[in-house]
């Protein structure tokens, strides 16, 4: 089943083409990278797959809808920054998000906090990033959503929280829907990765299925992107 | 979903603003409790420093509403926040009407605070009849009753303020459609828009005394000694003009959201 399929997206800022003709399907159950060089437009094509920015022109339709109120029920987003009131506490939060997400699962919220030493009762604004991060985590990962879109989780961590972050990543969705990984840390999250996207200079490079990719390559995605993306 | 965003919005507003109520309050009974009949010096002084710090708390009551309104609608729509706001499963529309009507509750819980420090701080049967009288004063002369005087004053001040908040909402969402400088374009896009609306309200009005003689008076005369008749209708005419106005704003605000937005 196709769960996301993108048509003709074209996205300019001024007269600088950012994302030029992007055509793109995606189905259900699977993990898939979207791959790239920074600046290439991998967070510009998830901005607009979660209408934070408009297209140019072209069009989104996840499950079949355009951009909106549906789709936002269907898709759970994971910014590259922290975007929480910093005046709530963590408790407020997951009401907050108890409130509008019908999908949201506290208690899994809490129990995944819990793993990670996070306090509930403790205020967003006396965390340090790393740990407003992984509030963030929790509370994208807690969502019984169809499509996870995150960008860039493994920035900014040590090798160690990466795994940790890779594993509540690949233990919290359901088997039924798809993940979104954007990163240039390909080495980390190559071996959970069933399909990649390749994104360069605002073109779909590649979209290709990791296994077959290796096996025609012979080599690792990390070693292909090198080769593909050499200065 | 609306009652969902209201509630945080009225939630964020009361953290932000009951400290200004609160003191507010609080140098109201202050002021009070030193106005005493007989006092020293040192109290009067003391009782000087207590009201001009009260007073200075109503002024932040009704200026930090409209700060933080715009402060508001400019995190929760265009800053990082916006990247919860806009990917929570609720329409623009319902993004647009949380925020307008959090505005106008603190407007009227300003008001009131406004009222009940002012109360508390200077009522005394005197100081009430010495107002009744310049009421009853400026009423007789313009031939209206106090009620009417006291309630359209009230409204043309709280309209005037609103429109002045909703300028400032338009102003942001066009600012932050251009690619650079969006804080300035957003102060400037507001200012032309509250001229533009006063501008409007005054053309109108001016439109109205084409039919009206009367109303024409107060463009022509230069003295206050024209019929009394002609405030009165201005009033309401520049009140209901207003509120067209204001809710013309909040209709094309809500399409030029719904058009989308770009967030940085």
């Amino acid at each position: 089943m196709v769960l996301l399929e993108v048509k003709n997206l074209n996205k300019k800022y001024d007269d600088k083409n950012v994302l030029k003709d992007i055509n793109l399907k995606l189905s259900s159950g699977k993990i898939i990278g979207l791959l790239g060089k920074n600046g290439a437009g991998k967070t510009t094509l998830i901005k607009l797959i979660n209408d934070l920015l408009t297209p140019t022109s072209g069009e989104i339709l996840v499950k079949g809808n355009k951009i909106g109120v549906e789709t936002k029920k269907a898709i759970s987003y994971l910014p590259e920054r922290t975007y929480l009131n910093k005046q709530m506490k963590v408790k407020e939060v997951l009401s907050y998000f108890e409130d509008f997400y019908d999908n949201f699962d506290a208690q899994k919220a809490r129990k995944l906090l819990k793993d990670l030493d996070l306090d509930e009762s403790q205020s967003l604004s006396k965390m340090s990033k790393g740990m407003q991060e992984k509030v963030q985590l929790v509370l994208v990962m807690s969502r019984n959503a169809d499509l996870y879109i995150l960008d860039e989780p493994l920035g900014g961590v040590d090798p160690a929280t990466r795994d940790y972050i890779l594993d509540t990543i690949l233990s919290n969705f359901n088997e039924n829907a798809s993940v979104i990984i954007s990163t240039h840390l390909i080495s980390d999250i190559e071996r959970v990765l069933d399909e990649v996207v390749f994104i360069d200079k605002g073109k779909i490079a590649l979209h290709s299925d990791t296994d077959e990719l290796r096996k025609n390559e012979n080599a690792s995605i990390d070693e292909i992107f090198r080769r593909m993306f050499k200065c | 979903m609306l009652i969902k965003l209201l509630k945080y919005d009225l939630k964020y507003m009361i953290k932000n603003m009951s400290v200004f109520y609160i003191l507010s309050i609080f140098f109201a009974i202050t002021t009070r409790l030193l106005s005493l009949p007989e006092q020293t010096v040192m109290i009067g002084i003391l009782s000087k420093i207590s009201s001009g710090c009260m007073i200075a708390m109503i002024a932040n009551v009704v200026i930090n509403v409209m700060m933080r309104s715009w402060v508001r609608f400019r995190d929760s729509l265009y800053k990082d926040e916006a990247y919860l706001t806009h990917t929570l499963p609720v329409t623009k529309n319902d993004l647009y009407n949380s925020k307008f009507i959090q505005t106008l509750i603190f407007f009227f819980i300003g008001f009131i605070i406004v009222l009940l420090s002012l109360f508390v701080a200077y009522y005394t049967p005197d100081t009430w009849l010495v107002i009744k009288d310049y009421i009853k004063t400026i009423t007789t002369g313009f031939n209206m009753s106090p009620l009417f005087f006291i309630s359209i004053a009230i409204l043309l001040i709280f309209l005037e303020l609103f429109n002045a908040i909703q300028c400032g909402f338009l102003g942001i969402i066009l600012g932050y459609k251009k690619n650079n400088g969006k804080i300035g374009f957003s102060v400037l896009f507001g200012f032309i828009i509250y001229l533009v609306a006063q501008t409007l309200v005054l053309g109108l009005v001016f439109v109205y005394g084409l039919f009206d003689p009367t109303v024409m008076e107060l463009f022509k005369s230069g003295t206050i000694s024209i019929n009394v008749n002609a405030f009165k209708i201005l009033a309401i005419v520049a009140s209901i003009l207003y509120v067209v106005i204001i809710f013309s704003m909040s209709i094309i605000g809500k399409k030029l959201l719904n058009k989308g937005v770009n967030i940085e």
